[in-house]
């Protein structure tokens, strides 16, 4: 057993990953909708899969598609929800 | 659920009318609510299990995807050739720090109103697409000055840049 290795990998990601926009995407989706476990398991599911393919991938995912695209892709979806709850909040006011 | 409960209650209320049989029939309601959170009373968007779990995926998933936790794990995984390893640590936190995310979201739900809490999200949902997008616009139609370009205020001083990377994000 590597422990060392594991306790650090461990210790860096997590550290890294408090405070971070993912976390507070998290938080955003677990507070505003009323399934706890459905967003536990799809937020889980999603940080296990992308560190597969960083582990896996070694770099070489990085050089098939650039990250500023992934990037792009990622805020398309910060959009749709983001303004899916603004128009929900203008429905319940109004 | 209620298709099936429906004719059993039928035939024991046309057999025998006992209150024992009530309290069972409304017995899996009330877990049911409970299991769904305080919004529920509420005029919250009765959304599906499948559909939750599908939206929070993608949108964790092309957030997770080039950021500096994947950064961390690769050079991690380079550095010390057991890739095998440097998964299970970094899923492992990864879980965590998702559980952490889920139970503090949980956990302003029932300290703020849950008018306010989901107009505090859209709003910070929507700034940080705009500033990912801006960035990404950024990097893809300028990539050796995107260094100095992180912040959307200096890409709005910069107008030829900016504009473009703008009608990106938005449409």
């Amino acid at each position: 057993m590597q422990l060392p290795l594991l306790a650090s990998t461990f210790l860096t990601v997590f550290v890294a990953e408090l405070g971070d926009k993912t976390q507070l995407t998290i938080v955003t989706i677990s507070g505003t909708s009323n399934n706890t476990l459905a967003v536990f398991l799809g937020s889980a599911g999603a940080l296990v899969l992308a560190s597969l393919l960083g582990a896996l991938a070694g770099g070489s995912l990085s050089s098939l598609i650039p990250p500023a695209a992934l990037q792009l892709a990622a805020s398309l979806g910060f959009l749709v929800i983001g303004s899916r709850l603004l128009i929900r909040v203008r429905q319940e006011a109004s | 659920m209620s298709a099936t409960s429906d004719p059993s209650s039928g035939s024991t209320a046309g057999s025998a009318p006992t209150p024992a049989s009530v309290p069972e029939a409304g017995a899996p309601e009330v877990s049911n609510a409970q299991l769904s959170g305080p919004e529920a009373s509420g005029a919250a968007l009765p959304a599906s299990f499948v559909s939750i779990l599908f939206t929070t995926f993608t949108t964790v998933f092309l957030a997770e995807l080039g950021d500096k936790t994947q950064l961390a794990a690769l050079l991690l995984s380079a550095q010390s050739g057991r890739p095998g390893v440097v998964f299970v640590g970094a899923a492992l936190a990864l879980i965590c720090s998702s559980l952490v995310g889920v139970l503090l979201g949980r956990w302003l739900a029932t300290v703020l109103p849950p008018q306010r809490l989901e107009l505090f999200a859209g709003v910070l949902m929507v700034a940080l697409g705009l500033w990912l997008g801006v960035q990404a616009a950024v990097q893809l139609l300028h990539a050796p000055t995107a260094a100095v370009l992180q912040t959307p205020v200096a890409a709005t001083l910069l107008p030829g840049s900016s504009v473009p990377g703008l009608i990106l994000s938005l449409g």
